[in-house]
C-alpha cells in the first residue's frame, strides 16, 4: 500500500513537472504554420475576428488576433518597439495610428493599397490608411425629448438646462477626436468649458453600447455616439425607439471619424502584412468589414449598402486625420477638467 | 501543537538547505518583488513633481470616495447580515435551519463578476455606488457567516450561562459575553472582505463604479504601461497594506483564555416563538436576493441565448484553456510551496520566514498590478516570455500561492525529518527519501492544495486579460468581454460554465470545511 502511494506520488511529481514544462513550451500553438499575422485589432472585437476568417479562407494565411483598445495597443506596441509580435493594427480610430506613424514605429503601405482609398483619409506619410468613416451623432430617445428641442450646436450639451440629460463617454476614442475637432473649430478655452460643462451635467458611460442601450430604454434622453452603434443594436433587437439626429452646418457634432490600419515596422512577415492590408483596402475586404459594422466603406467608388444616410449628405466640419493629429490634446484636457 | 511533541527536532539544527531547495524559494522571492520593485521604478522616472500633480486631483479624491463608501458599506452590511444570521442557524430554533445553513451559502457558487452581470442585466437602475454594496453585500456575506457560526458553535456555552446566573439578561449576555468572544473571527472575516473590495475589478466594472482598481484598468486601455497606473497602484497598495497592518494588529490581540476544560455540550437554544416567521421571512429574501435572482438570471439569458445556438467550438475552446492554465498554475504553485514549506519547517531562518510571507502580502494586491509589472518586466529583460502561458502561469502562482501554502505547511509539520533520515541511512539518496517517504505523508495535502488553486484560478480575470497569449480565452475573459458589450445572451454559456466548474466545487468545499457538525 504504502509503496504503490509513493510510486503514484513519484510519478505525479514527475507528471506535474512534464505539464508544466510541455504548456510553457507549447504556447506559441501556431509555431508549426509557415506564416501566421498578428492583428493587434483595437476596433470591435467582431470585426477583426471576421476580417481574419474572410483573409484565411482566401489565403490560407492564419491570423491570429489580440483584442485590446486602441490607445491601449499603440502604446503597447511603441513599449514593445523591435520586439512587437504584432505585424498589423488595426484601430477604431485614427489618432493612435497617426501618433504610431509619426514616431517611425509603421511601415509604409504598398502605392497599390494606398492609391485605392481618397487622399485626405491616408497618411501623408504613406504610413497608415483610412479603412471605414462613420459620422458623431447624437442619438435620442423620443418618449423623452423631441427632435426639434435638441440644440443646434453639440456645444450648446454643456449648458445647466441639460443636466441629466445627456450622456457621454470619456474613455472613447471618438470622444477624445470630437474634443480635438472642438479645439480646432473653436479654440482651447471652448474645448475646456465644453468638457467642464458636460462633466458638471452630463452622465457618463463606460462604453457606447452601454450608453446607446441607456437611450433606448429610456434611462437618458440623448447620447454622444457614433452612428454604427445605432445600427448594431438595431440588428440585435429589430425596431428602436431611440433614433439618430444628424448635426448639420458643419457643426463639431457631425464629425466625420476614420477606423485605421497600418503595418507595424518590426514586423517579420512584412510581405503577408502588407498583403493583409491590402485586403482591407480591396473591395472584397471592405464589404466584409462593412456588413459587419454599419460604417461607410472608404475604397473609391464604393458605398454603404446599409441604408445609412448618404455619404454626400453629411454636412460634417472640415476636419480631417491629418487635423485630428493624435488627438494627446484631447487626453490632457480631460485629465485637467477631471474626466479621466 | 505538534511541535512540543518533538523536542528532537531542536538538536537536528543541520546543515545548509540543498541548492535545489533553494533556487525555487529565491526565484519566488524574487518574483514576488516584482510588483513592488514595477511600483517603485515607475513612479521614480516620473519624479516627485510629476507624481504629486498626478494624485492631487479632484479625479483621485473621487475615487477614494467611491473606493472608501463601498468598502466601508459592503464590510458593515456583511457584518450585520452574517452575525444575525449565524445568530438564527446557531442559536435559535428556527425550524429548517440546517437546510437554510446550506442554501445560504449558495453565493460562493455564483463569481462576484457573473453575478453582478445577472444584477445588471435585471435593471440598469442596480449600477452605481448603491448596486454595488448591494451586490458585492449578497456575494460576500458568507465569509462573516461560516466563521462567526463556526465560532458560535464551538464556544462553551457555561460562560453566557454564568452571565445570565449574575443577573445578566439576553442582551447584556450577547453584548459583554458572546460578541467579544466572536470579535476575532468577525473582524477577520471584515477584514478579508474590506480587502476583496479593494481590489476587485470584473464585477466594478460591469457595475460601472469606479474605484481604484477600475480606474487602473482604465489607464491601461488608454495607455498600455504608464506613470499614472502605476502612481495610482501606488495609492492601492498602501491601502492594502494598511488592512494587511490592521489584520497583523488585530489577530495578535483578543486571545481568550479559559480555565479548565468544560464539558462539550450545545449552547441552550433560543425560542423564536411568534418571531420565528420573521426569522423564515428574513432567510427566504437572502435566499432570494442572493442566490435566487443570480442562479434564476443566469438560467433566463441560457434560455434566452440557447435559441441562437451556442457557439461550441469557441465555448469548448475556452473552457480547455480554463482548465489547461489553472491545471498549470496549480502545478506551478504546489512545484513552489512545497520547497518554501519545507525551508520553514526544517531550516528556518529568515529567508524561510520572508519566503513564506511575502506570498500572503501579495495575496492582497490587485491581480492587475502583478499582471502589470510582469508585462514591464518580460517585456524589457525576458522578451522570450512575453505573451505566452508560462507567464500566466507565473502570475497565478503569485496569486494563489497562500492557498497552497497553508495546507501543504501543516502536513509537512507533521511529516518527521527522522523518516527520511532513516531512509538515508538505508542508502536512499535525499531525492528519493523526500518522494518515498515525505511525499507520501504530505500526499492528501497537496491535493486539498491543488484544488484549491485550481478552483480560484479558473475564476481568474484581470491578470488574464493582460497577460493570455494572443487568441486565448478564458470562460472568465469571455464572459468579460461579451459583458461589457451588453450581450447577456452570448455571456450566459461561459458564465454558467465557469459557475459549474469553479462556483459549485468551492461552495461543497467550503461548507463541508465550515458546517460539518
Amino acid at each position: 500500500m504504502m509503496l504503490r502511494n509513493t510510486r503514484l506520488a513519484t510519478s505525479l511529481l514527475r507528471g506535474l513537472t512534464l505539464s508544466i514544462l510541455g504548456l510553457a513550451l507549447t504556447s506559441p500553438a501556431y509555431a508549426a504554420d509557415p506564416v501566421t499575422l498578428t492583428l493587434y485589432n483595437g476596433q470591435h472585437k467582431e470585426v477583426g475576428d471576421n476580417l481574419a476568417a474572410a483573409f484565411e479562407a482566401k489565403t490560407g494565411i492564419h491570423v491570429n488576433v489580440r483584442k485590446g483598445s486602441s490607445n491601449q495597443l499603440a502604446s503597447q506596441i511603441m513599449e514593445e518597439g523591435d520586439r512587437s509580435p504584432a505585424d498589423v493594427f488595426y484601430a477604431e480610430e485614427s489618432p493612435p495610428l497617426n501618433n504610431l506613424g509619426e514616431q517611425g514605429f509603421l511601415a509604409k503601405a504598398d502605392d497599390s493599397t494606398l492609391q485605392a482609398l481618397p487622399k485626405e483619409y491616408v497618411a501623408a506619410n504613406g504610413t497608415w490608411i483610412g479603412v471605414t468613416a462613420r459620422t458623431r451623432v447624437v442619438a435620442f430617445n423620443p418618449k423623452l425629448i423631441k427632435e426639434e428641442d435638441l440644440p443646434k450646436s453639440v456645444l450648446d450639451f454643456a449648458n445647466p438646462e441639460w443636466q441629466g440629460k445627456v450622456g457621454f463617454v470619456p474613455t472613447s476614442g471618438a470622444f477624445q477626436e470630437q474634443a480635438v475637432a472642438i479645439i480646432k473649430l473653436h479654440g482651447r478655452d471652448a474645448a475646456e468649458e465644453w468638457l467642464t460643462g458636460l462633466r458638471a451635467f452630463g452622465k457618463t458611460y463606460t462604453n457606447n453600447m452601454v450608453a446607446l442601450k441607456a437611450v433606448e430604454n429610456g434611462e437618458v434622453a440623448t447620447v454622444l455616439v457614433n452612428n454604427y452603434y445605432w445600427f448594431a443594436l438595431e440588428k440585435e433587437k429589430g425596431k428602436l425607439d431611440s433614433k439618430l439626429h444628424y448635426f448639420t452646418d458643419g457643426d463639431a457634432g457631425g464629425l466625420i471619424t476614420v477606423s485605421s490600419a497600418g503595418v507595424i515596422k518590426a514586423s517579420k512577415h512584412p510581405k503577408e502584412a502588407q498583403q493583409l492590408l491590402a485586403y482591407m483596402a480591396s473591395e472584397e475586404g471592405q464589404r466584409v468589414i462593412t456588413n459587419t459594422t454599419a460604417e461607410y466603406p472608404m475604397r473609391k467608388g464604393m458605398v454603404s449598402d446599409r441604408g445609412l444616410k448618404p455619404f454626400e449628405e453629411l454636412q460634417a466640419p472640415k476636419i480631417t486625420p491629418a487635423d485630428l493629429g493624435n488627438a494627446e490634446e484631447a487626453l490632457d484636457l480631460e485629465r485637467e477638467t477631471g474626466l479621466l | 501543537m505538534l511541535a512540543t511533541a518533538h523536542p528532537v527536532r531542536h538538536t537536528l539544527k543541520r546543515k545548509r538547505p540543498s541548492i535545489w531547495l533553494l533556487l525555487p524559494v529565491l526565484l519566488l522571492v524574487g518574483l514576488s518583488l516584482l510588483p513592488l520593485l514595477y511600483v517603485a521604478t515607475k513612479a521614480w522616472q516620473a519624479g516627485w513633481a510629476q507624481a504629486l500633480s498626478l494624485l492631487w486631483r479632484p479625479y483621485v479624491f473621487g475615487l477614494m470616495r467611491n473606493t472608501l463608501l463601498l468598502m466601508v458599506g459592503v464590510t458593515v452590511t456583511c457584518a450585520v447580515v452574517g452575525l444575525s444570521l449565524a445568530w438564527l442557524l446557531e442559536r435559535s430554533n428556527l425550524p429548517g435551519r440546517r437546510l437554510w445553513g446550506v442554501i445560504l451559502c449558495l453565493p460562493f457558487a455564483v463569481p462576484a463578476f457573473v453575478s453582478s452581470f445577472t444584477w445588471v442585466s435585471l435593471s440598469a437602475s442596480f449600477e452605481g455606488l448603491g448596486g454595488a454594496i448591494l451586490v458585492m453585500s449578497l456575494s460576500k456575506y458568507p465569509l462573516i457567516f461560516l466563521p462567526v457560526a463556526a465560532t458560535l458553535r464551538n464556544l462553551d456555552p457555561a460562560l453566557e450561562e454564568s452571565a445570565r446566573t449574575l443577573g445578566q439578561n439576553r442582551w447584556g449576555v450577547f453584548f459583554k459575553i458572546t460578541l467579544p468572544l466572536l470579535w476575532p473571527s468577525l473582524l477577520a472575516g471584515s477584514l478579508l472582505i474590506a480587502l476583496h473590495m479593494l481590489v476587485e475589478f470584473g464585477a466594478l466594472s460591469i457595475i460601472g463604479l469606479q474605484t481604484f482598481t477600475t480606474a487602473i484598468y482604465q489607464q491601461f486601455e488608454l495607455e498600455f504601461s504608464n506613470a499614472n497606473a502605476a502612481m495610482l497602484s501606488a495609492v492601492l497598495l498602501v491601502m492594502c497594506l494598511s488592512l494587511l497592518w490592521l489584520e497583523l494588529k488585530v489577530r495578535g490581540k483578543g486571545r481568550h483564555i479559559r480555565i479548565g476544560q468544560g464539558a462539550a455540550r450545545r449552547a441552550e437554544q433560543v425560542r423564536l416563538g411568534k418571531w420565528s416567521l420573521v426569522g423564515q421571512v428574513y432567510c427566504l429574501l437572502l435566499a432570494v436576493i442572493g442566490s435566487g435572482i443570480p442562479l434564476g438570471m443566469l438560467a433566463y439569458w441560457l434560455i434566452k441565448g440557447s435559441s441562437a445556438a451556442f457557439p461550441m467550438a469557441a465555448i469548448g475552446e475556452a473552457l480547455f484553456s480554463s482548465l489547461a492554465l489553472s491545471l498549470g498554475g496549480a502545478a506551478l504553485c504546489l512545484v513552489l510551496a512545497v520547497p518554501v514549506g519545507l525551508l520553514v519547517v526544517r531550516y528556518k531562518g529568515q529567508l524561510a520566514i520572508w519566503a513564506e510571507r511575502l506570498p500572503y502580502l501579495l495575496h492582497a494586491l490587485p491581480g492587475l498590478v502583478i499582471a502589470l509589472a510582469l508585462v514591464y518586466f518580460s517585456l524589457h529583460y525576458v522578451p522570450v516570455l512575453y505573451q505566452t502561458s508560462a507567464l500566466l502561469l507565473v502570475a497565478y502562482a503569485l496569486l494563489f500561492l497562500p492557498l497552497a501554502q497553508a495546507p501543504i505547511r501543516t502536513a509537512l509539520n507533521k511529516a518527521a525529518p527522522q523518516l527520511e533520515e532513516a531512509a538515508r541511512t538505508l542508502g536512499a539518496s535525499s531525492f528519493s527519501a523526500f518522494c518515498r517517504v515525505t511525499l507520501p505523508i504530505i500526499f492528501p495535502a497537496l491535493g486539498a492544495a491543488f484544488a484549491l488553486v485550481f478552483l480560484d484560478a479558473m475564476k481568474e480575470l484581470t491578470a488574464t486579460l493582460l497577460l493570455s497569449p494572443t487568441g486565448l480565452n478564458t470562460l472568465a475573459t469571455q464572459v468579460w468581454a461579451h459583458t461589457s458589450n451588453v450581450e447577456f445572451a452570448a455571456a450566459a454559456p461561459y458564465a454558467a460554465l465557469l459557475t459549474v466548474v469553479s462556483g459549485l466545487p468551492v461552495y461543497l468545499l467550503t461548507t463541508r470545511m465550515y458546517l460539518s457538525r
